[in-house]
């Protein structure tokens, strides 16, 4: 089902975002009548505020003009609101409903049909229309809208601009929260939005630290610029980081207004956001740095040692115990410090309860979520990868699982169904698994359905136990988009689960009894992990392999690999290996390809060493397959990071820095010979 | 991919540059001191990349793929701003 899966992020993102939006309109709602009864209360409206925001946000993702320019105009209003100058009455009231009902109604036609329903442009522009009004009609206390002369933040910036500007000019003062990066803001992005820029300064905002401590992801930069947009378009776009602009409005240069005026500047007394760590692990990161420099210092006294004309196979054994102690350091270092990005998996558990009572209600079963574990911690990373695997089998439990209430009726069982949801530590491993009290896996229709899918040779599929058996259900083509139903998706199935999970470096199991429910593990690494490497070379280009999938590393001369039927084989240790070449599987160019047709024994080449093949063999499953490659590069212990979904391709598990700089591509076994393995083995 | 080093001494920034990447160019330019960035097929970065390259300030290759960048960013990442 490779063809369909990449149908599953925008399907899953689709239902998350009608998921989230219908939560987010129902408290906004809820708020807005109270602020019907309550005009004044500040906290509500800036609920009010939030939720159109988010629900904008969210939106922008799909495209769907209509509703984002609603959401936009709505939320200009209730900004207005927020900062007071725009009366809370029941005008702004009934028009933010009005924008809520119709944002309703189309997230409801998204949710059934997948778009906007026919007919949204028209009702779209009349609520931005009048929204405009309301904003114009209002009286407005415009804070510091006065045209006044610069202040000293603003002088150089004026004289630079000298009389390239004429009229009323725009000058801001931003200095972003250091985090701010982690909030996913991007200040220049929003500086970027303003079409009337005349001038533009940035300097750190605190002296820069020494080059040793930069760190990157601190931000410290003060942002000064002068723009000829008006006042309030420039509020419009620093409306998310009030706090940390100062907004003047000025004069044009060489003139002078009596009165001097900038908005107050509340940013440099609001708090930092800050993660919260355990003192202890900060007391264990120092003592580490401590160690570290220690060690540090030893290898200097060999250095000199060396730099002073010893004899340098004294210092061998020196090195080698300096190499030793630095590698143990920063090992333990990685784990102290990869411990700080572990959250409590509540996060993303808290999230299932309202989407499983969705589709509960859409399938037109009863279901109760309990949830177990969730304050087990796992990698922030680890944690995002869990939600959409997590919701298909959610999802799967309540359409495939769980019975008609008078089925369950009849078995004895609650009419409601029971689903759990919970997370254990074991170890370095976290394990999710989803349980629910439904009708069970059937073996023989698994059975009879692997065999009408020929997805095994039958005197194979009859030698499985019932735990081989019900493991087929992650086989590619299992499922098809012709029987799963709506809700569990469109032609994904729990292939698209396992290899999720693999992505994560983690797997998953299920364990089912017919008539009691199913049960399926999903296993992860508790934290990133250092990755041991094999790195190998195809033409210009170094790849790692995980050292843990490889078996051997092999130099064979050409005339032993044989072409059997199709595709190549040889002969290691009296076992019959596929060969496959690294860059035929990864359609890049190897060194010396050789001739198209001609068989691989006898390829011609200038280079010696092209007699001898060098074969990487890798467990993939049960039988070894072995990859050939143009030479092999050493070894790398390092952090890979995995591709972002949408970027994930089959055969690559991510990336990583080698510690020259260079970015090389991760390869993932599994997934890099799967599509093959039929062709080789006959 | 938006970094990449081609070994004659110049980064390569290409495409969207990501916050994320600016952990990696800073590595890359600290580990080559006197190494130039060569942004002519950048079409964007983010703010975290550009603070690395005012504070490291290596020298700028090409004009950048990104209008707003080549027009207000360059004149602020010349390496011989005396500020």
């Amino acid at each position: 089902m490779s063809d369909a899966a990449p149908a599953l992020p925008a399907d899953d993102l689709v239902a998350e975002f009608v998921t989230e939006a219908r939560e987010l309109i129902e408290a906004a709602a809820e708020d807005l009548l109270a602020l019907d009864g309550a005009p004044g209360e500040a906290e509500a409206v800036n609920r009010v505020f939030r939720a159109f925001h988010t629900l904008k946000g969210a939106a922008a993702l799909f495209g769907w003009p209509a509703m984002l320019a609603v959401l936009h105009a709505a939320e200009d209003g209730l900004s207005a609101a927020r900062a007071g100058t725009l009366a809370t009455g029941s005008g702004l009231v009934d028009l933010a409903l009005a924008a809520l009902d119709a944002t309703a109604r189309w997230t409801e036609a998204i949710a059934a049909a997948g778009a906007i329903p026919a007919g949204a442009e028209a009702e779209s522009a009349r609520l931005v229309e009048r929204f405009r009004a309301l904003l114009a009609s209002e009286p407005r206390i415009a804070p510091g809208g006065e045209a006044g002369p610069a202040p000293d933040w603003a002088a150089d910036l004026l004289t630079e601009v000298g009389d390239r500007a004429s009229g009323e000019l725009t000058a801001v003062h931003y200095r972003p929260r250091p985090d701010c990066f982690f909030a996913g803001d991007d200040p220049l992005g929003l500086v970027r939005r303003l079409p009337g820029l005349l001038a533009l300064r940035l300097a750190p905002a605190a002296p820069w630290p020494p080059v040793e401590e930069l760190d990157v992801f601190a931000c410290n930069l003060a942002v000064t610029l002068l723009t000829a947009d008006p006042r309030a378009e420039v509020e419009a776009v620093f409306r998310l980081v009030r706090d940390q602009v100062t907004i003047a409005t000025l004069a044009a240069p060489k003139e002078t207004a009596p009165s001097a005026e900038a908005a107050p500047r509340t940013g440099a007394e609001a708090a930092p956001r800050a993660v919260r760590v355990e003192a202890g692990r900060i007391d264990a990161l120092v003592a580490l740095a401590e160690d570290l420099a220690a060690a540090r210092s030893l290898l200097g006294d060999v250095v000199a040692r060396a730099a002073s004309g010893t004899d340098l196979t004294g210092l061998v054994p020196a090195l080698r115990a300096s190499d030793e102690r630095i590698g143990r350091l920063a090992a333990e270092l990685h784990r102290e410090a990869v411990g700080l990005r572990l959250q409590p998996l509540a996060r993303i558990f808290r999230r299932f309860p309202r989407a499983l009572r969705d589709i509960a209600r859409q399938l037109g079963k009863e279901v109760t979520l309990t949830l177990e574990g969730e304050e087990i911690e796992v990698d922030r990373d680890g944690a995002d990868g869990l939600f959409e695997p997590l919701l298909h089998l959610l999802r799967n439990a309540v359409d495939h699982g769980i019975e008609e209430p008078a089925a369950r009726a009849r078995a004895g069982k609650p009419a409601a169904g029971r689903i759990v949801l919970r997370a254990e530590g074991r170890g370095e491993r976290v394990v999710v698994s989803v349980s629910d009290d439904g009708r069970g896996l059937d073996p023989a229709f698994i059975r009879r359905r692997a065999a009408e899918r020929g997805l095994m040779p039958p005197a194979a599929l009859a030698a499985l136990d019932e735990a081989g058996l019900i493991d087929l259900i992650f086989a590619p083509g299992f499922s098809t988009a012709a029987e799963v139903g709506a809700v569990s998706g469109r032609g994904v199935g729990m292939d698209a689960v396992r290899a999720a999970l693999r992505h994560l470096g983690g797997g998953c199991t299920v364990e089912s009894r017919a008539g009691h429910g199913t049960t399926v593990h999903l296993v992860l690494p508790r934290a990133q992990s250092l990755a041991r490497l094999l790195l190998v070379e195809v033409g210009p280009e170094l790849y790692g392999l995980p050292m843990e999938a490889v078996a051997e590393v092999a130099r064979v001369p050409r005339e032993r690999i044989r072409d059997v039927g199709p595709g190549a084989a040889t002969v290691l240790r009296d076992c019959t290996v596929p060969v496959f070449r690294l860059a035929d599987l990864l359609a890049v160019p190897a060194d010396d390809a050789p001739a198209a047709d001609g068989p691989r024994s006898d390829a011609p080449s200038s280079d010696p060493s092209a007699a001898e093949a060098r074969l990487a063999v890798l467990r993939s499953g049960g039988d070894p397959v072995a990859v050939e490659v143009d030479r092999f590069a050493g070894r790398l212990d390092a952090l890979v990071r995995p591709l972002p979904g949408l970027a994930a391709l089959p055969g690559l598990a991510g990336t990583t820095l080698t510690g020259d700089g260079r970015v090389i591509l991760v390869l993932d076994p599994d997934t890099l010979i799967d599509g093959r393995a039929g062709e080789g083995t006959t | 991919m938006s970094l990449r080093d081609d070994g004659n001494g110049l980064i390569r920034l290409e495409g969207a540059c990501p916050v994320e990447e600016a952990e990696a160019l800073a590595a890359l330019l600290l580990a080559r001191p006197g190494a130039g960035v060569e942004w002519s097929r950048c079409t964007g970065l983010h703010t975290a990349v550009v603070q690395v390259l005012l504070r490291l300030r290596p020298p700028l290759h090409g004009t950048c793929g990104d209008p707003f960048a080549a027009r207000w960013l360059a004149p602020l990442l010349a390496p011989s701003d005396p500020s």
